[in-house]
């Protein structure tokens, strides 16, 4: 039972850590608290499931023209909302406020479209791999391999290329970036593009994991998600990255009858937003994070 | 060590990311006098103000007011223990007025306090009577009685270091800690500054630490200069005494480890 | 097209109008005045008014002690909640706080032995029982309407209501005029500064962080009142952002903005139900009920855009950041 949880925990770990590697950057590179990038999840969920079941596509496919869709959705919103905000110097408050009602949009513009019931992808539900004591549903293997390709391609990019140092670099020093020349307007566009995918790739997974779906699922993957990339310290997407795959076993594993008899698994998030406390009270600056000086 | 001294900081060590900001500084301040920190850029001058007055913790070392030791307290219990200091970039709170700004600096006002507000109220009315009034006082002072009811935000830069030196003042300080008061500030103003912080020592007993890069006003208002250089205190003495030194004209000719 | 006319229907959007003039001015206490980024402002509300039910059904104390013991929960709660978490840094606050608002609708949600669970507190007093507080409310409200001469119970309501809004903004006003106003003020723009001249930051942010919860337990025993019956469900992390519209639509830092933010933003709510031409005909109740809260997301980014002053603040003092 412990192996099979601790399975389970890294699968839903791995969704969260994809997301929280999406949101951290945004606030690196862009210093704002994406609070719509569950929704933005949720988008690209219900897009992958148009092509994947009401067009009849083979899921891969489907999840790939739903990262286009969504990396297009998150450029467009650039232009429309977020480089509005900045040439009028808006603060923190002012984007933190702005993502919250763009949340609202998406979500109440997908239920519009969608309608409330739920979904689910067209993938044989009854495909189970067998690895020891643990079983995985075809789902889960699905994500797992997605996810710890994803990783390791987002870790190569921001490690080895140019770009991605790039990106590292502005997330570091904005200011200091400018001045060395980055065309910082390019590398926010490539982060809308590259975050706008891990969203809509997170949403898929999610969706596939948790076997159905509707349009309000996105806000709550999106507070595992948060304490994920708090844990792991604003700003580090390596960070996000471990946080979120703790954060998953964490949860999973807390439902465990070894542990006093474990938690009851509805309260899962609890145990994620306890999680979060415990730790900020311990380091605030999170697991990653730099001190704070004056 | 030195008995008497107002305040001693004893082998302080603080680093920023495996760099040593701070290294093992020591000094103490005699009271009723004007003691200047001085030193090259990226000495620990100021993280060093930052220990001393609570807003950062120093990772050894002791500071001590009064021969009791702070290097544990917040920072709003040093100023009740008699330590105030004021910031590089004057931290005027421009919404709030030129007098409300002084005001706000009286300590154990009991109208300040929520059960002052509700269980005190003719205690709290005596008391903002008070403080208006001393504050009006201290604006005079400093010449900025005209703008008493401005908001603090209109004033220019000088003004507001000045400003903040009569807030600093009315909080009563044993110990007044100056971080580079003359930055940014116009020469008339400058020497209006020099004027009340000699006034307060001489007349009224004060105690001054700066920080300051002026080297002019250095030299002719300290009684004391501690020179710092790559986290340490590396010389000390009075003005004559440090204008020969070799190891400050090193210091801050670059020649540093 | 006769109901927009209908006096009936506007009492009732001006009583929730008054209900969230209350809970928004909690918002207004610990951000305009403080700036304290709490998001989970909701869950202030929900410990309110379980409180009140629970105590009404469960123990013989009535429904006047509920109430009380319901702002003073909130109140707790508010401490419980910033004691560990006000020293973080605001983002950070933020984050925890709505965590904080999700863990109670969780607890409320599944306890059911406590709270009736899912259901809500049709379930508090076991099956078939209407609750108690329902019951004292209507008794409160005949006695009122008979001494007061007036039948419909939507305006008394809506007096009862606002008089307790108006009671509490003037309060609220009052003690921000106050040198303890003053220090919150001086804390909201530099912390720095504040403890520089001698302010214990910490202890000024918990008290504003316990009013305001506490105006949110007010908030939370009117809204059982006007609804009867409540369920965690209504206890969704929109209202608080329906809150923080409100204060930045009046404006922040200004408590008389909040009851002119809380009445717009009603008739924005309420007004939208009214759209029966084109093309909101074609959409049934549900979607049209989708639409009105995408106007209202909409007319958020657009304040953010355009007037982040709210309708009353100027330019100038605009406090948003």
């Amino acid at each position: 039972m412990f192996l099979q949880l601790l399975a389970n925990g890294l699968v839903t770990g791995s969704v969260i850590a994809i997301a929280a590697v999406g949101v951290s950057l945004v606030y690196g590179i862009l210093r704002l608290v994406h609070f719509a990038y569950g929704d933005v999840m949720a988008f690209g969920a219900f897009v992958g499931f148009a092509f994947n079941v009401t067009l009849g596509l083979p899921i891969l496919v489907a999840a790939l023209l739903a990262m286009v869709a969504t990396a297009g959705l998150s450029v467009g919103l650039e232009f429309a909302l977020w480089r509005p905000l900045r040439r009028k110097r808006a603060g923190f408050m002012s984007l933190f406020l702005a993502a919250i009602g763009l949340a609202l949009v998406l979500r109440q513009s997908l239920l519009l479209a969608a309608g409330p019931r739920p979904r689910s992808f067209d993938v044989d539900p009854y495909k189970v791999y067998v690895l020891g004591s643990v079983r995985l549903s075809g789902a889960q293997v699905i994500t797992v391999v997605a996810s710890a390709t994803t990783i390791v391609l987002v870790a190569l990019l921001l490690d080895r290329t140019t770009l991605g140092r790039t990106m590292r670099a502005m997330a570091d020093d904005r200011a200091l970036a400018a001045i060395a020349g980055i065309d910082t307007g390019r590398v926010v566009i490539v982060t809308w593009i590259l975050t706008g995918s891990l969203a809509a790739l997170a949403g898929i997974l999610a969706g596939l994991v948790q076997s159905t779906f509707e349009p309000n699922f996105g806000f709550q993957l999106l507070l595992p998600v948060f304490a994920a990339v708090v844990l792991g310290g604003i700003g580090s997407a390596y960070g996000a990255l471990a946080a979120g795959l703790m954060l998953g076993v964490a949860m999973e594993l807390s439902t465990w009858e070894g542990l006093l008899g474990g938690v009851n698994p509805v309260y899962k998030p609890v145990v994620a937003f306890s999680a979060l406390i415990l730790a900020l009270l311990v380091r605030p600056q999170g697991l990653f994070g730099r001190a704070r000086t004056i | 060590m030195s008995a008497g001294a107002i305040l001693e900081v004893r082998g302080v060590v603080r680093s920023f990311g495996g760099v040593r900001a701070v290294d093992g500084a020591s000094f103490a301040v005699a009271p009723n006098s004007i003691t200047s920190l001085i030193g090259p850029n990226g000495a620990g001058k100021s993280t060093l103000f930052n220990i001393i007055s609570g807003f950062l913790r120093g990772e050894a070392g002791v500071v001590l007011l009064m021969g009791r030791e702070i290097q544990h307290l917040a920072p709003h219990r040093i100023v009740g223990a008699g330590l105030v200091r004021t910031f590089q970039t004057a931290r005027a709170l421009s919404r709030l007025s030129v007098l409300d700004n002084v005001v706000l600096a009286a300590a154990g006002h009991p109208g300040e306090r929520l059960s002052g507000v509700l269980l005190r109220r003719r205690a709290a009315r005596e008391c903002e009577r008070d403080a208006r009034e001393r504050a009006s006082e201290l604006l005079r002072l400093v010449r900025l009685d005209r703008h008493a009811g401005d908001l603090a935000g209109t004033l220019s830069g000088g003004q507001r270091k000045l400003l903040d030196f009569a807030r600093a003042l009315m909080a009563e300080p044993r110990i007044l800690l100056l971080d580079e008061p003359m930055a940014g500030v116009s020469p008339p103003l400058r020497a209006q500054l020099l004027e009340h912080i000699l006034h307060q020592r001489d007349e009224l007993g004060m105690t001054f630490l700066l920080v300051e890069h002026d080297l002019d006003v250095v030299m002719r208002a300290s009684d004391r200069i501690v020179v710092m250089s790559a986290g340490a205190v590396i010389a000390e003495g009075t003005p004559g005494e440090i204008r020969g030194d070799q190891r400050v004209v090193d210091a801050y000719l670059g020649s540093r480890p | 097209m006769s109901a927009v006319t209908s006096g009936e229907f506007w009492a009732f959007v001006a009583v929730v109008a008054g209900i969230y003039t209350i809970f928004a001015l909690g918002v207004q206490v610990q951000f305009g005045f403080s700036g304290l980024l709490n998001f989970g402002h909701v869950a202030f509300m929900a410990i309110g008014a379980y409180t009140m039910a629970i105590v009404t059904v469960k123990t013989g104390l009535g429904m006047w002690v509920g109430a009380l013991l319901g702002v003073l929960a909130a109140a707790a709660a508010g401490v419980l909640l910033g004691l560990p978490t006000l020293r973080l840094r605001s983002d950070y606050f933020a984050i925890v706080t709505i965590a904080f608002g999700e863990i109670v609708r969780y607890v409320a949600t599944n306890e059911d032995g406590l709270t009736g669970g899912s259901q809500g507190t049709i379930n508090l007093a076991g099956s078939g029982e209407a609750t108690q507080y329902n019951g004292s409310w209507e008794r409160f409200q005949s006695w009122l309407g008979g001494a007061l001469q007036i039948g419909s119970k939507d305006v008394l309501m809506l007096l009862v209501v606002w008089s307790a809004a108006i009671a509490l903004l003037y309060a609220c006003a009052a003690l921000v005029r106050t040198p303890w106003g003053r220090v919150l003020k001086s804390i909201r723009e530099d912390e720095d500064a504040a403890a520089s001249l001698g302010k214990n930051v910490f202890v000024y942010k918990l008290q504003s962080l316990a009013l305001g919860a506490a105006l949110a337990g007010v908030a939370g025993c009117f809204y059982a009142w006007q609804f009867s019956f409540f369920s965690p469900a209504d206890f969704q992390p929109l209202l608080t952002f329906f809150a923080w519209m409100i204060v930045i639509l009046g404006g922040v830092g200004r408590i008389w903005a909040v009851p002119i933010g809380s009445v717009v933003f009603g008739v924005i709510f309420a007004g939208t139900r009214f759209f029966d031409f084109a093309p909101f005909s074609y959409l049934d109740s549900a979607e049209r009920a989708y639409v009105r809260l995408i106007l209202i997301g909409l007319v958020m980014i657009g304040l953010v855009l355009f007037r982040p002053q709210g309708l009353l603040g100027r330019r100038e003092e605009m406090l948003l950041e």
